[in-house]
């Protein structure tokens, strides 16, 4: 494999396992008595490991703890580069937010109007 | 199978961070979860200060968070002063949005200085991780509607009474009429 479509695929195999572990800290993070955390969990851990597998046999590394960081890393990486469109976007956004006007609130008219009412 | 102590280090203060982060985020806005922004500070120190150099991989990651650290503060700070001077849920501040409207251009003018080049491969890499962060969140969407569709359903809930009208109605007039006045 070429080292361009190395690169494309570490990207691809490290941003779903980083985000996979994302996903299982903000369970633990927000874990709550209705969750029901146990399937999702197992799922996505299985995404971590079926990606860091293929990943090192794509850079044909031994299937082990260095294998999973290199792949984690990997991802935070591809990941951060889009930051720079999360960032325009973002800009975009915030030029949207400063320029509008508040709009009238319709559950402050609501709640007076009811009180008044009483 | 030997791992640094700096390298447990960085992954330990990531999973902090993200844990703490996703502490914070719960409950509602006027009241978040009291030990989520602590965690989450506890887990960026840990993975900017060490007392050794972390190993590779992490070091990689490392050295890009530093390069980027200058404008992505800025874009942070920036951000923050511009929503909490915008008119989205009280009346427009001039000073803060002034403020973070100067970061704001800060970051792009120190974000563009280090920005890469745009290659064919750099884009496809871009697209690639996008797709790695839909397969991801598509599986752990699809895991859940599993999960969620073996639950027995709960019956309906009954509607509120006046005096549950009432409480819920005085708690929003006391949030909304609060951050009118702030």
């Amino acid at each position: 494999m070429s080292p361009e479509m190395e690169s494309i695929a570490s990207a691809f195999l490290g941003s779903a396992a980083l985000t996979s572990l994302l996903i299982i800290l903000a369970t633990i993070g927000t874990l709550n008595p209705y969750h029901r955390p146990a399937i999702p969990i197992a799922v996505t851990t299985a995404v971590i490991f079926a990606s860091t597998y293929l990943h090192s046999i794509f850079n044909g590394v031994s299937f082990d703890l260095v294998a999973l960081r290199t792949n984690l890393i990997d991802g935070a990486l591809s990941m951060f580069d889009l930051i720079y469109i999360a960032f325009s976007v973002l800009t975009v956004l915030i030029i949207q937010a400063s320029l509008k006007r508040r709009p009238d609130d319709p559950l402050i008219a609501l709640s007076d109007a009811e009180s008044g009412s009483e | 199978m030997y791992v640094s102590l700096a390298a447990v280090q960085v992954w330990g203060g990531f999973c902090l961070a993200a844990i703490g982060f996703a502490m914070h985020r719960t409950g509602p806005a006027f009241r978040r979860h009291p030990v989520g922004a602590p965690v989450a500070v506890l887990g960026l120190a840990l993975i900017l200060l060490h007392t050794k150099q972390p190993p590779e991989p992490e070091l990689l990651l490392m050295e890009t968070a530093m390069d980027a650290g200058p404008w992505l503060a800025s874009a942070v700070l920036g951000t923050t002063l511009v929503l909490s001077g915008a008119p989205t849920y009280s009346d427009r501040k001039p000073l803060p949005l002034f403020v973070g409207w100067v970061f704001v251009f800060s970051a792009w003018y120190l974000m563009l200085a280090i920005i890469p080049k745009l290659t064919m491969v750099e884009i496809l890499s871009w697209v690639s991780s996008i797709l790695g962060v839909v397969l991801a969140i598509t599986v752990f969407a699809l895991s859940v509607r599993f999960t969620e569709r073996r639950t027995p359903t709960e019956p309906e809930t009954e509607p509120l009474s006046e005096k549950e009208r009432k409480y819920i109605g005085s708690v929003l007039r006391r949030h909304l009429e609060a951050s009118d006045e702030s």
